[in-house]
């Protein structure tokens, strides 16, 4: 176990031959806001055709990471990578077509209909002179469908409640037919059965064919659902792998400060989390 | 490293090669037909949804004959509304033209344009009033697009040039500029450095540039105040002179207007609304925040000091032929929204009622006996700000039941 956390540490040292071959990596990234870091020469590869939950205590960097990989937040030093080429040489517009971002708190436009909101992920494939294609009717209808909202696809998004809301927003990054899909925090401020929902969603995009990374904070979640687990801690990178591998009772002491027994989730026979006490490292958190 | 952790990481690599290979056939697909993987992808996945019942060919049937609700309404819509406005505009102009003891009919303007008009309609047409009626309707949909711009992407309905100090500023600009020289063409420069001098002061003291929306707004009222002040001492300097021209400046009046005016404000026009429809696209998303707007690949910092600048030569072109006119920037996106019922900038629709808004109210100053010989921006002041509080009150109350 401790031999895993350790190579998984060092992944500043990922071989360049993998990092050129995978399809999102990290490459020796520090990013940050004004004067402060966030993080810190991380270096990552994500696994394609994968659903990786990307999990760490409050102010770990997470979201922050999520940015720099959608190019919404520029590195500071290193690179991001998308099938080996640094993002800085992508156009956008075609970085959209191939990696869709969803927000933590996405801003619903006024008086728009289901819809209307789905539609707007196929502005990637338009253009000012192009303004309507004609996949583009297809493309929104099976992306509402595939996410049960197509029976309010006339309803103001704004009278949804959170679960569907959140339904909407992820059939929004569906029809950018994207093969990478990047959630931030998507099953928060959201009841346990639709954060299941939204995590069953998260699988289904992975059995499509598409790589998927989301911030989530609920770990036995994260162990349950995804397939990699990501763990930042300051800034770094502290371990990646299965969810068996990756969690443990000193990852969890270290990293959360939380002292904890590890059982078998009856369920699926994933990692699962039981509580015992903060541990006294933690207190200063 | 634990052997398991090797393995497992071999295993990605070759799976990472094999779909290298079938991606890349992939994006030549997608290149000849658009978006034919992703459907698949997704049929599969509605047919999953749905239970074992409803075969692939089922939803693509369905899919297909299912019409696009939402388009023909809002593609009929926004045309119709366009159509009305055109009209109601030409029947403001013309009967501006007619009015009066000076009054040119219909059939006299076209016997002038077509040269065989009469000394006394062709002075009216050529030197009074046509220029007037032009350089109301360009000024009013110069403001139009101004606005519509700026409340895209500062997401403020707020957020327009009257208040974020670009018409004041570009009004400042055109006061400055009479004490030393007067003339269309020393106007346009006057108002151009004022709302460029204003917005860049905007800029510095955000402390962010134009990445903060809300900022953007606080800097502009304090510029908008600042620009104002330097207005008044212009007047009050001036006033003992030549005060009742100034007083144009003050709130903005389409009196004594040229055809130079009419070429200015056509120029501006004719630049500068190709541009903005061109960056509607981009605009398009903007409403859904920065981040998401830059994710589907709109570049939000660059769309909104697009945007801007073109805002900014637009309301300054405005300012420089009807001088710094209230509310119609503010109003007319919102009417324009009211009008059409569905999200995103409508640029054109703007820009008609803008065109619209200041012809009325210019008939007003002229032939409504308690308005007349106002400035024209007292009137577009007083029917915008009753406007929008009607709109707010009716929003407000929708929202709240």
């Amino acid at each position: 176990m401790n031999g895993t956390t350790t190579s998984a540490e060092t992944g500043a040292t990922t071989d360049p031959g993998e990092t050129a071959t995978s399809a999102l990596a990290l490459d020796r990234a520090s990013v940050g806001y004004g004067e402060k870091v966030v993080l810190d020469e991380v270096s990552l590869t994500f696994a394609k055709g994968r659903f990786t939950a990307v999990v760490g205590p409050n102010g770990c960097g997470k979201s922050t990471m999520l940015r720099a990989l959608a190019r919404t937040l520029p590195v500071r030093e290193g690179r991001v990578l998308l099938d080996g080429r640094p993002l800085a040489e992508h156009r956008s517009r075609a970085i959209a077509r191939r990696l869709a971002l969803l927000p933590q708190e996405p801003v619903v436009p006024d008086g728009i209909t289901v819809r209307g909101l789905v539609d707007r992920g196929r502005h990637p494939y338009r253009s000012a002179l192009r303004r309507r294609l004609p996949g583009d009717a297809e493309a929104v209808e099976t992306a509402m469908r595939a996410t049960g909202v197509d029976r309010v696809s006339e309803t103001l998004v704004t009278g949804l409640s959170g679960g569907q809301r959140q339904r909407a927003w992820i059939a929004m990054v569906l029809a950018q037919q994207t093969e990478h899909v990047l959630l931030d925090e998507p099953t928060s401020f959201l009841d346990i059965a639709h954060q299941i929902d939204v995590l069953h969603l998260c699988q289904d995009m992975r059995a499509d064919g598409r790589t998927v990374v989301a911030v989530l904070h609920d770990l036995n979640q994260a162990a349950r659902y995804a397939d990699e687990i990501v763990v930042l801690h300051e800034g770094r990178v502290r371990a990646q792998g299965a969810p068996h591998e990756v969690i443990d009772e000193a990852l969890l002491r270290e990293v959360f400060g939380l002292e904890a027994e590890i059982a078998r989730d009856p369920q699926s026979g994933t990692p699962l989390i039981v509580p015992r006490r903060r541990s006294r490292e933690g207190d200063r958190v | 490293m634990s052997d398991s952790l090797r393995t497992r990481r071999h295993e990605r690599q070759n799976l990472a090669e094999e779909q290298e290979q079938e991606q890349e056939q992939e994006q030549e697909q997608e290149q000849e037909q658009g978006q034919g993987r992703g459907q698949a992808q997704e049929q599969g996945h509605a047919a999953r949804h749905g239970g074992g019942d409803r075969p692939d060919e089922v939803d693509r049937a369905r899919g297909g004959d299912r019409p696009d609700r939402q388009a023909p309404q809002a593609s009929l819509r926004g045309p119709l509304i366009g159509v009305v406005l055109v009209l109601l505009s030409i029947a403001a102009g013309v009967w501006t033209l007619a009015r009066g003891e000076l009054g040119v009919s219909p059939a006299d303007a076209l016997a002038v344009l077509t040269g065989n008009g009469d000394g006394p309609a062709e002075i009216v047409l050529t030197r009074m009033r046509g220029p007037r009626i032009l350089v109301g309707a360009g000024a009013g949909a110069a403001l139009g697009i101004a606005g519509t711009l700026f409340q895209s992407v500062t997401r403020n309905p707020l957020g327009s040039p009257d208040v974020i100090g670009l018409g004041a500023g570009a009004g400042a600009g055109l006061a400055l500029t009479t004490l030393v020289s007067d003339g269309p063409g020393s106007a346009w420069v006057g108002a151009l450095a004022g709302a460029l001098v204003a917005i860049g002061l905007v800029y510095l003291a955000t402390g962010r540039g134009f990445a903060s929306p809300s900022r953007l707004i606080i800097a502009g009222i304090a510029v908008a105040a600042m620009a104002l002040a330097v207005t008044q001492y212009v007047v009050a300097v001036v006033l003992r002179d030549e005060g009742s021209q100034l007083a144009g400046q003050l709130v903005g009046s389409l009196n004594s207007r040229s055809m130079q005016h009419v070429v200015m404000i056509a120029v501006a026009l004719a630049v500068c609304a190709p541009l903005a429809a061109l960056l509607r696209h981009q605009l398009l998303v903007m409403d859904m925040g920065d981040e998401l707007a830059d994710a589907l690949g709109a570049g939000a910092v660059r769309t909104r000091t697009a945007a801007i600048i073109l805002s900014v030569v637009l309301c300054a072109g405005a300012v420089a032929v009807a001088g710094p006119i209230a509310f119609v920037a503010l109003a007319a996106p919102h009417i324009a929204r009211g009008l059409v019922r569905s999200p995103g900038p409508h640029l054109m629709i703007s820009a008609l009622v803008g065109a619209l808004a200041l012809l009325v109210s210019d008939l007003a100053v002229q032939a409504v006996p308690f308005l007349e010989g106002l400035p024209v921006g007292v009137v577009t002041a007083g029917l915008g700000g009753i406007y929008l509080g009607f709109l707010l009150i009716r929003t407000w109350r929708r929202t709240t039941a």
